[in-house]
C-alpha cells in the first residue's frame, strides 16, 4: 500500500478533491497559514508574509518609493491574477474576508443597511494611489492584510494595554460586522476596490480594443475617477506639509527611510518587530509624537543590540520603511551613537575590563592609554560604530550611552 | 470609460511599472578589501647555523612538566599523586608564575552559576588545597576569587611540590623538543649549566606561550592582547584622609598583608607577547610609568608615607598562542551547560558576555565544562597543554587565561599524563573512566 493511499485512508480521493476544489475550504486553509505566520514565531523571512499578497500595499509603496523589492514579485501576481478574475484574492486567499464573512453570518442583521452606503473602497484606492505618486500614501494603513497582522503583532514583545488597545483594528472589524454584514469587503476595503477597479479596465480594453465598440458608461463615473485621482496627486504634494515637520528623534532600524516619510509609508504591520530576533524592535509609545505612534522603534533599555549578522527588518519589511540590506551594508547604516562617561569605566579604577571593545563587531573601539599605560580608556571611532549597541549592553559599569547620530 | 479616463489609468500604472522595475530597493554596501597582514615582528636578516652538538641527558623521567605556573604546578602535583614519576622545569625562582611573580593576585574564578541558578563554589581540587592553605597561613583573603599574599604562594607551592615528590629545576628554558617522527621524547632545557635534556614518556606544555607545542611544529594562533606590568603599594594604612587637599586616587585593592595593595595595570593593547624587544621595550616604559605615577601619588596630600612595594617579577603577558587542538571549546559550550563525556573539570566565569544578542552579566555566567580533547594537539603523541594557551575560542580569552581555569587543566592534564605513562598507552587513547575517577579521588569538582 502506497504512502498516499494511507494518507487517504477513510476518504475517497474524490471527496478530497471537492474539499480542495471549494473556495471557502481553500480560504480556510489559507486563513490558517496567515494566521500562523501572522503569529510571532520565528519564521524568518516569512514573518507575516501575506502582506506581500496584497498588491494594494505593494502599489503604493512602489508608487511613493518608486522602486520595488523582490517579493514585491508576489504582488505584482495577484494584481495579474485579479486583472482577469475580480476578487480572486478575496474568494481563495484572503483571511480578513473569511472573518467578516463569518462575523456577518452570526449577527444575522439586514443586508439592507449597509445597501445604502457608497462603495468607497475604489475612491480610497485611486486617492490614495494617486497620492502616493506625490508623496503620501493616505490610505496604506486601511490595507486589510495590514490590519491583520498588526493585530497579532500585539502578541509579540512587551505586551501592554495600550499596544494592544491601538492594535485591534481588527477584532473591531469583525465585531462591526454583527452589525453591518458585508460592509468592509463591499463598500470599505481598498484593497476590493483596486480589483474592483482593475475589472472596470479590462472590460474597457475588451470593448474598445477587442470588440471595436465605444461604449459609454455614464459621464459622471469618470469625472469622479479624475477627480479622485487628481485629489490624490493634489493631497499628496500638500498633507505631508501639514504634518508636523518636527519629530521627536526614534532610534529606527538599520536602512530606515527618513523619519517623515517613515511615519506615512509604515503600515504599522509589525512584521519587522516579530521578526526581530532579540526583541529590541518595540512598538513606539511615545504620546508627544502622534504620527510615529506604533511605528517599530530600538529601544536598549533591555539590554539587546541589533545583531551584527541580522537584516531581518529589512527583508520582511513590505512597504520599503525599512529598505533591505546586505550584512556588509550594514557596516555604513547608523543606528545610532554611542558616549563614553568615564567616570563609571572599570579601567579608571585599574580593574580589568574590555567587553565593549571585543564585542564591537565593527571595531569602532580601541583601548588606548589615558595619561600613561598606567590607566586606559575606551575610545571610539563615531564614523565607524553605528550604533548596535552592543557595548552599552555589555558593559558591566554602564558606562555607555546610546545617543543619536549627531 | 472614455479614452481620457483610460489614459490616465495608464499613466498610473505605467509610471508605476517603469520607475518601478528598473530600480531594486536593496542596499548592498561596498564589499572592503580583504586586509593585509601585518608581518611578523621580529624578522631577522642575517642567520647563522649551529653546529650538531652531543647534549647531557640529565633525567629520564614518566612525566615532564615545562613551566612552573599555576596549570604547570597543578599538572606535575596531579601527576605525581597518581603515581608518575614526574619531573618540573621552571625558568624563574619561583613557582605560580604570573599568580605570584606576576603579583595576578586573585584566584579568579571560584564561583559560577549552576543549571538550579544557584551560585557554586567550582574550583576544588589542587587549586581548592592551595586556597585552603593560604586561608590557614592567613594569607588569602575574600571567600569568592580570594586575593592571595605572592610570597605565601610561592611558599605553599614549593611546599606541595616537595611533599608530592616531584623533582624539580629552577632557572632552566625549555628550549627545544625531542621528537621521534610525531612521537615527543623529550624536551631540551638551557641554563647557567648549559644545554641538557630531559627525556619523558609524557610532556606537558605550560608554558603559557605554548613554547613546546610551537617546537613541536603544531598549528597555533597567536593572539596580540594586552600586557600590563602589577605593582604593589606599601603604607596603604597611613594615607591621611583628613589633610585638606586630599582626594580620592586609584590605589588599587587590599592584599591579605595589611596596608599593602596591589595595583594592576591594563597596559598597551594588541602587543605581542612572544616577540622579545616587545618585552622590553615595555619593561622599561612601564617600571618608569609606574614610577612617575608613585611619584605623583606621594605628592598629593594625605599619600605622602605610600611607597612603591614591588614591581611584578613577570611581565604581565595576557595571551599570546592559542591551540588549534583536537576540540576548540566554544562560547556557546560555556553558555549552554554543555556535557562533555571527557571532562576534566569546572571552571567559572569573572565577565560579562554577550551571547545570542543577550547580555549575560559575570555573576549571571553559567558554570562550564572544560573537556580532556581541548589540551590535545592534533598532531604530537604523548604531549598534552595546559593553562591559558590550550584550545578555545578568542572570545572566552578572559575565562581561559585566569588562574582558575589553569588550575583545572593543569590538574586534567597532570592526571592524564599520569595514566598514559603508567598504563603504556598514548596521552590520546587514555581510560576517559580512569581520568575522571583519578580526578574525583583529587577532589576534582564535577557538579
Amino acid at each position: 500500500m502506497s504512502a498516499s493511499n494511507l494518507f487517504f485512508s477513510g476518504f475517497s480521493q474524490n471527496k478530497i478533491k471537492l474539499y480542495l476544489a471549494k473556495p471557502k475550504y481553500i480560504r480556510r486553509l489559507s486563513t490558517a497559514i496567515a494566521v500562523l505566520l501572522a503569529l510571532p514565531l520565528p519564521w524568518g523571512i516569512l514573518t507575516g508574509f501575506y502582506i506581500w499578497f496584497s498588491p494594494f500595499v505593494m502599489l503604493n509603496s512602489v508608487f511613493l518609493l518608486k522602486s520595488m523589492v523582490l517579493f514585491n514579485v508576489f504582488g505584482w501576481v495577484v494584481l495579474l491574477i485579479s486583472f482577469f478574475r475580480n476578487r480572486w484574492f478575496c474568494r481563495y486567499l484572503c483571511p480578513v474576508g473569511l472573518g467578516c464573512d463569518t462575523f456577518s453570518r452570526w449577527g444575522r442583521s439586514k443586508v439592507s443597511n449597509v445597501k445604502k452606503i457608497p462603495p468607497l473602497g475604489k475612491w480610497l484606492t485611486l486617492i490614495s494611489l494617486g497620492a502616493a505618486l506625490t508623496g503620501i500614501p493616505l490610505f496604506i494603513y486601511l490595507d486589510p492584510i495590514a490590519i491583520f497582522n498588526g493585530f497579532f503583532a500585539a502578541f509579540s514583545t512587551s505586551p501592554s494595554f495600550t499596544v494592544f488597545v491601538s492594535l485591534s483594528g481588527l477584532p473591531l472589524l469583525f465585531l462591526s460586522h454583527l452589525i453591518f454584514p458585508g460592509m468592509w469587503c463591499g463598500k470599505l476595503c481598498p484593497l476590493g476596490g483596486l480589483f474592483d477597479e482593475l475589472t472596470t479596465l479590462r472590460k474597457w480594453i475588451v470593448k474598445t480594443f477587442v470588440k471595436r465598440k465605444v461604449i459609454r458608461t455614464g459621464s459622471n463615473f469618470t469625472r469622479r475617477t479624475f477627480l479622485a485621482l487628481g485629489s490624490g496627486l493634489v493631497s499628496g504634494l500638500f498633507v505631508p506639509r501639514l504634518l508636523p515637520s518636527k519629530t521627536a528623534r526614534i532610534f529606527r532600524p538599520p536602512a530606515s527611510i527618513n523619519e517623515e516619510l517613515f511615519n506615512i509609508l509604515c503600515v504599522r504591520c509589525g512584521n519587522c518587530i516579530k521578526a526581530c530576533p532579540t526583541n529590541i524592535l518595540r512598538h513606539n509609545l511615545q504620546t508627544t509624537n502622534a504620527v510615529s505612534w506604533m511605528t517599530p522603534e530600538l529601544t536598549f533599555q533591555d539590554n539587546g543590540y541589533c545583531l551584527e549578522d541580522c537584516t531581518r527588518c529589512g527583508d520582511v519589511c513590505p512597504t520599503g520603511s525599512i529598505s533591505p540590506f546586505t550584512v556588509e551594508a550594514k557596516k555604513q547604516l547608523y543606528i545610532g551613537s554611542i558616549e563614553i562617561g568615564l567616570e563609571k569605566c572599570l579601567l579608571t579604577d585599574n580593574k580589568e575590563c574590555d567587553r565593549c571593545k571585543t564585542v564591537c563587531s565593527y571595531r569602532a573601539i580601541e583601548i588606548v592609554p589615558s595619561d600613561t599605560s598606567l590607566i586606559t580608556k575606551p575610545v571610539a571611532d563615531l564614523k565607524k560604530c553605528v550604533g548596535c549597541g552592543a557595548c552599552a549592553a555589555v558593559c558591566p559599569s554602564e558606562t555607555i550611552q546610546m545617543v543619536f547620530p549627531g | 470609460m472614455k479614452r481620457r479616463d483610460f489614459v490616465t489609468r495608464i499613466v498610473v500604472a505605467g509610471s508605476a511599472l517603469s520607475m518601478g522595475i528598473g530600480c531594486g530597493r536593496k542596499i548592498e554596501g561596498e564589499q572592503q578589501g580583504k586586509t593585509t597582514t601585518a608581518a611578523h615582528a621580529t624578522n631577522p636578516q642575517r642567520s647563522i647555523t649551529e653546529p650538531a652538538r652531543e647534549i647531557p641527558v640529565i633525567a629520564e623521567t614518566d612525566v615532564l612538566v615545562i613551566g612552573g605556573g599555576p596549570a604547570g604546578v597543578a599538572a606535575a602535583i596531579a601527576a605525581s599523586r597518581a603515581g608518575a614519576e614526574t619531573y618540573l622545569v621552571e625558568r624563574y625562582n619561583h613557582l605560580g608564575g604570573l599568580w605570584t611573580g606576576g603579583l595576578v593576585l586573585p584566584l579568579l574564578s571560584t564561583h559560577a552559576i549552576d543549571k538550579q541558578k544557584r551560585r557554586k563554589k567550582v574550583i576544588h581540587g589542587l587549586g581548592g588545597e592551595m586556597a585552603d592553605r593560604l586561608f590557614k597561613l592567613g594569607m588569602a583573603i575574600n571567600e569568592v576569587n580570594p586575593t592571595i599574599d605572592p610570597e605565601a604562594g610561592k611558599y605553599v607551592l614549593d611546599e606541595m611540590i616537595t611533599e608530592s615528590g616531584v623533582k624539580m629545576l629552577y632557572h632552566a628554558w625549555g628550549v627545544n623538543v625531542i621528537m621521534d617522527g610525531n612521537n615527543i621524547r623529550g624536551v631540551i632545557i638551557e641554563s647557567k649549566s648549559g644545554r641538557q635534556a630531559v627525556l619523558a614518556k609524557v610532556v606537558v606544555d605550560c608554558t603559557g606561550d605554548g613554547d613546546i607545542f610551537h617546537w613541536a611544529g603544531e598549528s597555533y594562533n597567536t593572539m596580540n592582547y594586552h600586557i600590563g606590568l602589577v605593582h604593589r603599594l606599601g603604607n596603604i594604612d597611613r594615607i591621611d584622609k583628613t589633610k585638606p587637599g586630599y582626594k580620592e586616587m586609584p590605589i588599587g585593592l587590599p592584599t591579605p598583608i595589611p596596608g599593602v595593595n596591589w595595583v594592576n595595570m591594563h597596559g598597551l593593547d594588541n602587543q605581542n607577547g612572544i616577540d622579545m624587544p616587545t618585552l622590553s621595550g615595555l619593561q622599561v616604559q612601564y617600571r618608569k610609568e609606574i614610577w612617575d605615577s608613585v611619584r605623583k601619588l606621594k605628592q598629593t596630600p594625605g599619600y605622602e608615607e605610600v611607597f612603591l612595594l614591588d614591581t611584578a617579577s613577570q611581565l604581565g603577558v595576557r595571551m599570546s598562542r592559542i591551540l588549534e587542538g583536537e576540540y576548540r571549546l566554544t562560547l556557546e559550550d560555556t553558555m549552554t551547560y554543555r556535557n562533555f563525556d571527557d571532562v576534566i573539570g569546572i571552571s567559572g566565569a569573572w565577565t560579562s558576555m554577550l551571547y545570542k544578542g543577550k547580555r549575560i552579566l559575570s555573576h549571571e555566567r553559567p558554570l562550564w565544562q572544560i573537556p580532556y580533547r581541548s589540551l590535545l594537539p592534533q598532531k604530537t603523541e604523548n604531549l598534552l597543554v595546559a593553562g591559558r594557551c590550550f584550545c578555545f575560542e578568542e572570545t572566552l580569552v578572559e575565562d581561559t587565561r585566569i588562574i582558575g581555569t589553569c588550575l583545572i587543566t593543569g590538574h586534567g592534564a597532570g592526571v592524564g599524563a599520569a595514566i598514559a605513562a603508567n598504563d603504556h598507552v598514548a596521552v590520546r587513547d587514555i581510560n576517559r573512566q580512569k581520568l575522571r575517577k583519578i580526578l574525583e579521588d583529587q577532589k576534582v569538582w564535577f557538579g
